[in-house]
C-alpha cells in the first residue's frame, strides 16, 4: 500500500543527459517527463501512470512499470514500496470492445 | 536465418513452404512459423514505426506481452506478430502509428 | 457459467503440476492458458535441469514439459490455450477471453500460477529493432529454430543470461561477451563455466550504455560502472554486434492476484510484488493460492513441488483428501522441497555476498565468480576436481554448493558419492575402478565433469569433455584443445567420440593432448 508522500522532491528539477531516454515503450514516455511531473507533485505510480500514461499502452505496464517506479521512487527519496504499483485490474490484457460484447453464457462442453 | 543443425533439438514440427506478402512484396515461410519468426528468418527487423516519435520497432519479447512487434495483418492493426502463426495468402503490412505506410504519409501531409 | 472444483491459471510446471495433482484427487480441474502452447517457459528449456531424480534432475526441460503434458492428458485435466483469464472477482469467479469471446467461470478453489515476466533495463536505443529479452532469443531459436543474430552482446549474467548464451552457442550463434553490473557472476558457476571455456569472455561491473545503428543494432557500447552502477566515463569499449541480449531477472506477475484482491508485498527475495502466502499459497483471500514464479522467483523444479502442495491444500479443504493423507503428504513434499532450497544460491541466500567457502570449507573460487572460469590453484583445494589415479578417472569441477547429485546415480560402479543432502559436492571413491564409460559426464547437468587419462600413452594424455554441438568432430580430427577460459592451449587430436541414447544428447568426446595439459584442456576446437 503506498504511504501517502505529502512533499514534493526537496531539490528543483535539474535537467540530466539521459532525460531523453525512453522509459514506457508503448506510450513512448520519457525519463524526464516522469522526472518533471514528480518535481510538479505527483507522487504515486498511479497518479504518474494516470497523468502521462506511461503503463496504460498496449502491454499495460509489464514492461515499463517496475522501470518507471524506480525513477519516481529514487526522485523522491524513498523506497519503490512507498510510492505503491499500479493497481491490478481486469482486464488484464488488452481485449478489444468486440470481445467482450461476445460473452458465452451457455455451458460449453470441454 | 534459420538453424540447419542442432545438437539438441530434431525437429522444430515446421510443415510445408508458405507464401505470404509483406508490404506486397512476395515472401516465403513454413507452417509452424509465427508471423515474427518467418520475417526474422528473412532478415527483417522492422515491423513498425511508432506514433509519437516515429522510430523502428520489432521483436523486444516474443512471448506476446511486450506488444512492440505488432503489424498490420490482413488490414487488421496491432496483431501480435510472435505469437501469431504465419498462414497461407496473409497480407502482411508495416504499422506506422496505428495503420499503414499510405495512410500514415496522407495523414501527415 | 462455467463450474469446476479448481481453476487453475497458468500451464507452466507449477500449473500444470498442481492439475495433475489435483485430478489424481478426483478433482474436476480446468486449467486456463493465455499462450497458444502450454508448458511455460519449460519448452524453451533445452538443457538439463538440477536437483535429483525425484525433480526430474538431469531431464532436459521440454522433456518434462512433454511429460507433464502427458499426466494432464491422461487424468483428462481440461486445459485451454490461447484462454487468458482477465480478472479474478468476488466468490472465486474468473472471466476469461477466448478469441474474440469471453466467458465467466466460478470453482471452488484457484490457483494462480501465471509465472513471471522478464526485467528490462533501459539505454539509449534499447528500443531499436535488435535489442531483445533472452525469452526471445529462446522462442526465435527453441522453438522457432531461428537464429537470434549472428553476434550477440547477452546482458546478465544470472542462470538465464548463462543458460541462454549457451543456447545461442547451441544454435551456431557467436556471443561476443556476457556483461553484469553486479562484481560477481549471478548464476551457477558451471553454467559460467562451460560457456566461458568456449572463449566467451566475461565483464562483470560493467553496463551496456548504448546500442548502436540507424534502423537496427549495428553495435553495442559497454561501460564499466561504479560502486553505485553509474558508468564510469572513459571505460566505454564498443562491441561488433548484431543483437543485444538482455537477462537481468524475472519480475512475479501478480496482477490477477491484484484483482483477487490478496493482500501483495514488495519481498525482493522473492523477485518484486508478490502475494502474501502461507506454508501452502493460500493468499489472504481463502481458497485463493499462488504458486510458482507468481509467488516468488525461483527454479521450475521447485515451482512443479509448489503446485503439487496448493493443490493438495485445495483438495483437502474441499474433501478431496483425507486429513491424514494431506498431513502425509505435506510432509514429503516439504521435505522435496527443503532439499532444493539449500545452497548458495538458495532463496534465503538471494543477494549475499559474504560467503567465501563451501559447506565443505573449500574457499570458493574467485576466478570463477568474476570471469566464469575457475583458475588452475583454485581447482587444487577441490578433492573432487583433482583425482590422479592410475588409468580413467572422473574429475568433477563442481565447486559450489548446488542442490544436484545426478552424478551419484550415473555411475554403476559407486565411484561417486554425493550423499542424502543433495547440496554437498561429490566424492570420489578412488578404489572404485572407473570403466570410463561417460554416464557420469553425460549427467551432469552443470557439464563440470571430465574424464581423463594421465598416462593414455607416453607423453600424452586423454581427456574426454561433454559435447553439445555440431558437428561433432569425428575419431581422427586435429585441432585445438582450449582451456577453462576458452583459449587454445596445445594441440588435440579426437581419439573417440562416445554418445548413447542414455547420454541424451550430450557426447563424450575424448581428446589426445600432451601429457602436462592433462589438467587444463577441457574444450576442443577444429
Amino acid at each position: 500500500m503506498a504511504k501517502i508522500i505529502r512533499r514534493a522532491p526537496e531539490t528543483a528539477f535539474v535537467p540530466q543527459p539521459d532525460d531523453d531516454l525512453i522509459i514506457c515503450r508503448c506510450e513512448e514516455v520519457t525519463k524526464g517527463d516522469i522526472r518533471r511531473v514528480v518535481h510538479a507533485g505527483l507522487s504515486t505510480t498511479n497518479e504518474v501512470k494516470r497523468w502521462l500514461r506511461c503503463g496504460m499502452g498496449l502491454c499495460q505496464g509489464q514492461t515499463c512499470q517496475r522501470n518507471f517506479q524506480g525513477i519516481i521512487a529514487r526522485e523522491l527519496g524513498v523506497s519503490p514500496a512507498d510510492i505503491g504499483r499500479i493497481t491490478g485490474r481486469s482486464p488484464v490484457r488488452p481485449a478489444t470492445i468486440t470481445t467482450f460484447a461476445h460473452e458465452v453464457t451457455e455451458q460449453k462442453e470441454a | 536465418m534459420r538453424i540447419k543443425q542442432h545438437p539438441i533439438i530434431d525437429d522444430y514440427g515446421k510443415g510445408a513452404q508458405i507464401s505470404f506478402t509483406l508490404d506486397g512484396k512476395p515472401m516465403v515461410g513454413y507452417e509452424g512459423d509465427s508471423i515474427a519468426a518467418a520475417l526474422h528468418a528473412a532478415g527483417i527487423m522492422t515491423h513498425r514505426y511508432t506514433a509519437k516519435r516515429h522510430t523502428p520497432r520489432g521483436v523486444f519479447c516474443c512471448i506476446g506481452r511486450c506488444t512492440d512487434c505488432v503489424m498490420i495483418v490482413n488490414g487488421q492493426p496491432n496483431v501480435r506478430t510472435c505469437i501469431t502463426p504465419l498462414e497461407e495468402g496473409m497480407e502482411v503490412q508495416t504499422q506506422y502509428g496505428v495503420v499503414n505506410r499510405e495512410q500514415w504519409e496522407a495523414d501527415h501531409q | 457459467m462455467m463450474r469446476h472444483d479448481l481453476i487453475v491459471i497458468g500451464a507452466g510446471p507449477a500449473g500444470l503440476s498442481a492439475a495433475i495433482e489435483a485430478a489424481r484427487l478426483g478433482m474436476d480441474v480446468a486449467v486456463f492458458d493465455e499462450n497458444a502452447r502450454p508448458g511455460g517457459q519449460l519448452f524453451k528449456q533445452i538443457h538439463k535441469f538440477f536437483g535429483s531424480k525425484e525433480h526430474h534432475a538431469k531431464e532436459r526441460g521440454f522433456r518434462i514439459g512433454e511429460d507433464l503434458l502427458a499426466d494432464a492428458e491422461k487424468l483428462g485435466v481440461a486445459v485451454h490455450l490461447n484462454a487468458t483469464v482477465m480478472g479474478i472477482y468476488e466468490g472465486r469467479e474468473v472471466l476469461v477471453k477466448h478469441e474474440d469471446e469471453t466467458v465467466h467461470a466460478k470453482a471452488d478453489a484457484i490457483i494462480i500460477a501465471t509465472g513471471a515476466a522478464e526485467n528490462m533495463i533501459p539505454f539509449t536505443g534499447w528500443d531499436k529493432p535488435g535489442v531483445i529479452g533472452a525469452g526471445a532469443a529462446q522462442a526465435l531459436m527453441n522453438l522457432q529454430g531461428v537464429m537470434p543474430g549472428k553476434r550477440i552482446l547477452m546482458v546478465g549474467s544470472g542462470n538465464v543470461g548463462l543458460v541462454v548464451s549457451f543456447q545461442l552457442l547451441q544454435a551456431g550463434c557467436e556471443v561476443a561477451a556476457v556483461i553484469d553490473a553486479a562484481p560477481r557472476i549471478g548464476g551457477y558457476g558451471v553454467h559460467a563455466a562451460k560457456v566461458a571455456r568456449t572463449g566467451v569472455p566475461f565483464y562483470t561491473r560493467h553496463t551496456v550504455v548504448e546500442a548502436l545503428g540507424k534502423d537496427r543494432v549495428e553495435g553495442a557500447v559497454i561501460a564499466e560502472v561504479d560502486d553505485h552502477f553509474q558508468p564510469i566515463p572513459g571505460t566505454e569499449k564498443t562491441l561488433d554486434v548484431d543483437t543485444i541480449c538482455i537477462a537481468v531477472g524475472l519480475s512475479p506477475m501478480s496482477q490477477l492476484a491484484d484483482t483477487a484482491g490478496c493482500d501483495l508485498v514488495l519481498d525482493r527475495k522473492r523477485g518484486g510484488t508478490v502475494p502474501v502466502i502461507d506454508e501452502y499459497g493460500e493468499t489472504s483471500v481463502p481458497n485463493v493460492y499462488c504458486a510458482g514464479d507468481a509467488a516468488g522467483i525461483e527454479e521450475a523444479s521447485t515451482a512443479m513441488i509448489l503446485g503439487r502442495i496448493s493443490a493438495i491444500r485445495a483438495a483437502e479443504k474441499a474433501g478431496f483428501l483425507g486429513a491424514a493423507e494431506f498431513t502425509a503428504r505435506a510432509d514429503e513434499y516439504a521435505a522435496s522441497l527443503s532439499k532444493l532450497r539449500r545452497g548458495m544460491f538458495a532463496p534465503q541466500n538471494k543477494g549475499r555476498t559474504d560467503m567465501t567457502e563451501t559447506d565443505e570449507g573449500y574457499p570458493l573460487s574467485k576466478s570463477l565468480l568474476a570471469h566464469g572460469f575457475l583458475e588452475p590453484n583454485e581447482v587444487s583445494a577441490f578433492p573432487c576436481a583433482t583425482v590422479h589415479e592410475v588409468g580413467v578417472h572422473p574429475v568433477i569441477e563442481c565447486t559450489q554448493n548446488i542442490p544436484c547429485n545426478p552424478c551419484q546415480d550415473a555411475c554403476r560402479f559407486g565411484c561417486i558419492t554425493v550423499g542424502d543432502d543433495i547440496v554437498k559436492l561429490p566424492v570420489i571413491d578412488e578404489t572404485k575402478r572407473c570403466t570410463g564409460c561417460g554416464m557420469c559426464v553425460a549427467s551432469c547437468s552443470g557439464q563440470a565433469i571430465f574424464l581423463v587419462d594421465e598416462a593414455y600413452e607416453p607423453g600424452y594424455a586423454s581427456v574426454g569433455i561433454p559435447y553439445e554441438f555440431v558437428p561433432v568432430p569425428k575419431a581422427g580430427a586435429r585441432g585445438h584443445a582450449l582451456n577453462r577460459a576458452g583459449a587454445p592451449i596445445c594441440d588435440a587430436e579426437v581419439v573417440s567420440v562416445k554418445y548413447t541414447k542414455a547420454m541424451d544428447k550430450t557426447v563424450l568426446l575424448t581428446m589426445k593432448v600432451p601429457a602436462e595439459f592433462a589438467s587444463e584442456a577441457r574444450f576442443y576446437r577444429d
